[in-house]
Parts: C-alpha cells; sequence; structure tokens
C-alpha cells in the first residue's frame, strides 16, 4: 500500500511532497542563475544575496531526494 | 471574468510568468490528488475517516496543516505586529500542552470508542441532546471559521496583486469544494501533507531573510524598541504582571487559566476539525503519537508566522520615503494609513521575495488558507452527515446515501462559507473574530468533553444542561461586553485596563467554569450512569488496550517528554 494515498494505489504521499517541491526547484534554480548572472536582479530588499538561486537549489536537493526515496513501484 | 477586468490600479506587485507557473502548478496538483484518490473513497469510512489507514506522521503533520490557516498565518503574523512576542502565546503554552495531552491521555477514549466524531462521542457518553447542541454550535462555526479562511486569501489577492476580493473567494472556494468533495478526508489529509510542506518552502524566507537585514534576533529586538518606544514587545512572560503593562491588556492569569488552560484544551482536544485528522490513524500508537508529532512541529510555526510580524515593526519602511510603515486596525485604513495589521505577511513577502520567490510565497499563502478551509469543509461534512442528517433526519439509511450526502454537503457547506466570508470583511480584526467563536463553542465543549472523559458520575443529563449553559452564558457574556462600555469589560475580564483579546480569554474561562459547574450540580441530582455502560468512554471504567510500543523510541510518552521539555526551554529563554 502507498503510504497514505489509499488501498490499491501506486503513489506515496512522499512522492507527490517531492515531486512538486522538485518542479519548484527545477524552476526557480536555473531563473536564479539567469538572475544572479545576468545582472537582472530584481529589485527586492537583499536580493544581492540570489535568495533564489539558493532556494531553488535547497528546494531541487530536497525534493529530488523525496521523489527518488518513494518513487511508483519502489518497494 | 477577464483577468483585466480583475485587476485593479492599487496593487503592490504583478506576478511574472514564472510566478503564475508556480501557482497554477499547484493547483493542477491539488486538483489531481482530489481525482487520483476518488477511486479509493467509495464507502463512508473512507470518505469521512480516510479508510483509518493513515500512519503517525501524516496523521500528524495534517493535524498541524488543518489548524495552519489564516488564523495562523496572516492573523497571528498580524497579531504579532499588533501585540508583539505575546502571540507566540496562542504557539507554545496555547497548544503544545493541550496536543500532548489529547495523544498521551485522551486518544485512546477517542480511538477505542471508533467513533467517527467528538459530537459522536458526546452521544455514547451523555447521550443525543448534547451530541444535537455541539453539532449545531459545531457546524456552525466551522462555516464562519472557513468564510475567515476565504476572505483572508481574497485579501492577500487584493494586497499583492490587486484582485477582486469575489474572484478570488470563488476561484479558492471552488478547488477545495473539488477536491474534498472527490476524495473526501483522504484527499484533504494528503493535500494537508502537501501544503504544510508548501507553507514553509514559501514563507522561511521572509525570517531568514528578515533577520539577515535587521542584524539577528538581538538587534532586531533593539530596532523594535527604539520603533516603538517600548521593550514589551519582545517578551513573553515579563509583561504579564499587571494588564496596563503589556500591549494585550492582559495578565498572566488569563494566559495560563484561559488560554493554556481553556482555550488550548477544548481546541486542540474536541475542536473536531483536527481531532478528525488523527481518527484516521491506522492503529492505536500511530493516534497517540500523531499528536506528538504535530506538536513539534507547532513549535517551530512561529518562525515564519511572529518574526515576519515583528521584523515589520523593525524593517517595514515606505520604499520611497524610507519612513517606518504604521500598519492599523482594518477599521482604520485611510489615506495615510493604507495598510492593516493583517496584511504585515504579504507585504513582507513582497519586500524580500522578487519573481520565482513571490510566487512560491503566495503559493504558500494559498495553500495555507486552502487547507483551512478544506479542514472546515470536511469536518463540517462529517458532523452534518453523521451527527445532524444520520442522527435526526435519516437513521437509516444506505453507506452509499451517507456517502452522497457527505459529497453534496461539502458544497452546500462550501457555499454557505463563501456567504461568512462576505461577513468577516466588517470584522475589525480577524483575530478578534476568531477568538470570540472559539470562546462561544469550544470552552465549554472542553468542560463537557473532559468531565465525560475523567469522571464517572458525570450523567447524561448534566452533560448536556453544562454544554447548553456554558455555551449560551459565553454568548451572553459577549453581548454584555459589546454593549456593556467599559464597566461591562471589567466585570468579565478583571480590570478596567483589559484590552478585548483578555476579555476573550476570560470570558472562556468563565463559559468553561460555568459548564463544569451546571455539569456537576446536574450529574449530583441526577440518576447515575451504570458503569456497564462507560466501558470504552471512561477512566477508571475502562481498560486501555497496549498501543504494541516495545522499546522507548516507540513509546509515545517518551517523545512527549522531549517535546514538553524543549516547550520549557523555549519559554525560559524568551521569558
Amino acid at each position: 500500500m502507498a503510504e497514505g494515498t489509499g488501498r490499491g494505489e501506486s503513489l506515496s504521499i512522499w512522492f507527490f511532497v517531492g515531486g512538486l517541491t522538485l518542479l519548484y526547484g527545477i524552476i526557480l534554480l536555473p531563473y536564479g542563475a539567469y538572475e544572479w548572472f545576468s545582472g537582472h536582479e530584481s529589485s527586492s530588499v537583499l536580493s544581492n544575496l540570489h535568495p533564489t538561486f539558493w532556494w531553488g537549489l535547497l528546494l531541487t536537493l530536497f525534493g529530488g531526494f523525496y521523489t527518488i526515496r518513494f518513487r511508483p513501484g519502489k518497494g | 471574468m477577464t483577468a483585466l477586468a480583475i485587476l485593479l490600479t492599487t496593487q503592490l506587485t504583478h506576478l511574472a510568468p514564472i510566478d503564475i507557473l508556480i501557482l497554477v502548478l499547484y493547483f493542477v496538483v491539488v486538483l489531481f490528488i482530489g481525482f487520483y484518490v476518488k477511486g479509493s473513497t467509495r464507502t463512508s469510512e473512507e470518505f469521512f475517516l480516510a479508510g483509518r489507514e493513515m500512519t503517525a506522521w501524516i496523521a500528524g503533520l495534517s493535524f498541524v496543516s488543518a489548524n495552519l490557516g489564516s488564523l495562523e498565518l496572516m492573523g497571528w503574523a498580524g497579531a504579532a505586529y499588533q501585540y508583539g512576542m505575546l502571540a507566540t502565546h496562542w504557539y507554545w503554552i496555547g497548544a503544545i500542552p493541550a496536543m500532548l495531552f489529547l495523544g498521551i491521555v485522551m486518544m485512546p477514549f477517542y480511538y477505542i470508542s471508533k467513533t467517527h466524531s467528538v459530537p459522536g462521542y458526546l452521544q455514547l457518553r451523555f447521550g443525543e441532546g448534547a451530541r444535537g447542541v455541539s453539532a449545531v454550535s459545531f457546524a456552525f462555526m466551522t462555516i464562519l471559521m472557513s468564510g475567515v479562511n476565504m476572505y483572508s486569501m481574497a485579501l492577500v489577492m487584493k494586497v499583492v496583486l490587486g484582485w477582486n476580493i469575489s474572484f478570488s473567494i470563488w476561484i479558492g472556494a471552488v478547488t477545495v469544494a473539488i477536491y474534498v468533495m472527490l476524495g473526501g478526508l483522504r484527499s484533504a489529509i494528503i493535500n494537508e501533507v502537501l501544503q504544510f510542506v508548501l507553507i514553509w518552502a514559501g514563507a522561511a524566507l521572509i525570517p531568514i531573510l528578515g533577520l539577515w537585514e535587521a542584524g539577528g534576533w538581538t538587534k532586531l529586538k533593539a530596532q523594535i524598541a527604539v520603533n516603538v518606544g517600548s521593550n514589551d514587545y519582545t517578551h513573553l512572560w515579563t509583561t504579564l504582571g499587571s494588564f496596563k503593562d503589556n500591549p494585550m491588556g492582559v495578565h498572566w492569569t488569563g494566559i495560563v487559566f484561559g488560554l493554556g488552560f481553556v482555550i488550548s484544551f477544548g481546541y486542540w482536544t474536541t475542536d473536531f476539525l483536527v481531532v478528525q485528522r488523527i481518527l484516521s490513524a491506522n492503529n492505536l500508537r500511530a493516534a497517540k503519537m500523531a499528536p506528538v508529532i504535530g506538536a513539534a512541529f507547532k513549535m517551530a510555526v512561529p518562525f515564519i508566522v511572529i518574526i515576519p510580524g515583528l521584523l515589520a515593526l523593525a524593517v517595514l519602511r515606505d520604499p520611497h520615503t524610507h519612513q517606518i510603515i504604521r500598519l492599523v486596525g482594518e477599521n482604520q485604513v485611510d489615506a495615510a494609513h493604507p495598510y492593516s495589521y493583517n496584511e504585515v505577511l504579504p507585504l513582507m513577502l513582497i519586500r524580500y521575495c522578487g519573481p520565482g520567490l513571490l510566487g512560491l510565497g503566495i503559493t504558500a499563502l494559498i495553500a495555507g488558507f486552502m487547507s483551512g478551509m478544506a479542514g472546515n469543509v470536511s469536518a463540517f461534512s462529517t458532523v452534518w452527515t453523521y451527527d445532524l442528517y444520520g442522527a435526526f433526519f435519516n437513521k437509516k439509511a444506505s453507506d452509499k446515501h451517507y456517502v452522497s450526502m457527505g459529497r453534496w454537503s461539502t458544497v452546500v457547506g462550501m457555499i454557505a462559507s463563501i456567504g461568512t466570508a462576505y461577513l468577516v470583511m466588517h470584522a475589525a480584526s480577524i483575530m478578534d473574530y476568531v477568538q470570540a467563536l472559539f470562546s462561544f463553542f469550544i470552552a465549554p465543549l472542553f468542560g463537557t468533553v473532559i468531565l465525560g472523559m475523567l469522571w464517572k458520575r458525570a450523567t447524561r443529563s448534566g452533560g448536556f444542561w453544562g454544554l447548553l449553559a456554558g455555551t449560551v452564558s459565553s454568548i451572553a457574556m459577549w453581548l454584555y461586553t459589546t454593549y456593556g462600555g467599559q464597566q461591562a469589560l471589567a466585570h468579565i475580564a478583571l480590570s478596567l485596563d483589559a484590552k478585548p483579546m483578555a476579555e476573550n480569554l476570560y470570558r472562556a474561562f468563565w463559559s468553561w467554569l460555568i459548564c463544569v459547574v451546571v455539569t456537576v450540580s446536574v450529574s449530583l441530582v441526577t440518576r447515575p450512569v451504570p458503569e456497564a455502560q462507560l466501558a470504552g468512554l471512561v477512566y477508571g471504567a475502562t481498560t486501555i488496550p497496549d498501543d504494541g510500543a516495545r522499546s522507548l523510541w516507540q513509546k509515545p510518552i517518551f517523545w512527549a517528554a522531549i517535546v514538553i521539555t524543549i516547550f520549557f526551554l523555549l519559554n525560559i529563554i524568551f521569558f
């Protein structure tokens, strides 16, 4: 039984968690890199710290771990 | 309605295409989950209690997330700005002891009685009358609370993006109605776990960057003291010796007894919105562990809610004039003060988040509101179907009919909630509104449930009249203080210096006390319930089954001890 999605279903709730955060990471990471390296930073406070890049990286790692760990068919 | 028509000229910012992509992805996944679990949601047990097959982690995270609606996000961030760190009491003393008590002491009774709802437990313990009173008051409260969540979401859209309030209310409501109607509690729980992670992913950057900008906690405290001219905003307990020494106008007795004992225990142990999540656990040990896990996460939530409110006192400046922006009550908003307390979180979000992160932050806020809405509407549909429709209108319908009723009541509940969302627009502060509701319905209910669980002598008549007296007296006290002026406030809240929040706490305490006194008095003069009928419902008449924990690591009490130790340490650190 997949954890939390009911009898007979193959997708775990943790797969949904990992999948969505990984998608967000994949969107934010390259966008943050583009902002950083092309000098198109937003006018928000502390944008010089490149939060979009670093947060995108964190979400990619977190989401990637959960997506792989709870991928369909694994156990 | 075209996109152009819903955009107003007063918006603070625009969503970039990347923000819209993030937002759309969220709605797609949420709706997909609803359709995905529909196939495994055919029986009433599956629709209303998620088949009772959730693990402790899922039940625990869902337990916290269902509570993490507008009250926790917008409301308490605004309250932190208004009252300072005192708002943290609603997360720590106002939650942690009660959550642990639910897991360790009360959960076995809810779980082994196999009840479908808290009013269902009251029916087993006190009969149909107590169930009727609690089901009606709970249904009423959930609809109102759901409206709070909708209005909060619409407010974010208005402040940040200039979206039309009605458009925002309807889009959130329709989405939640679809996924709860399709997948019932199972769908709601899965989405709530997802929403919990997203709330952190989207909101945690505000305190991280804010503390960076302020130069750390010590410098933040110093800056707040300069900006507001007082040290009172950054302490938990030192200002509570007198009503007039703190911005909330409250005394420590109100915090400890009104909040820490009555409102907190009432909400976390008897509000079916949260208890329903724990009832979905797959065994007794998971049911006991879920609130303990929930408590651990609950202790961390002030980081993303209270800290942003405090940061706004120190660093929120007008980008053009560089003057500190002063936020005001919802009913005091004017040209000179265009933003209310409730808008502090979106303002801070805009301050630190550019394209992409802004979309993530907005998604986090929407996720919070939708988890709050889903929590209310799924609990409403359960209580309506089991405890009102099934108990008083149609007792012998088929299981399939009840599932169908659950689906339809989800839609009806959501439509009623939309109506209440418009009602909330007239409240001066979301928090005042919500606290008033709690004192009406939650405080007396806790008196009835706790006596029912711990006192064998409590009778059915005692439970019914105690609950009714507590609820009616709470509403009467509210009317008295609303129309009776300062003197009335002093009578209820014990001081002329007391402010509305303090009044809520004391009113909750008095209504609980009235409920307990009436329950005890009526019980003592009415015929006791035979002990054989109390098995599985009351301490002393029930053999608690073994929860299967063998090692120390598996014991819920061990983890509860760790959580309560951290709770005390935090209170000492921020004393």
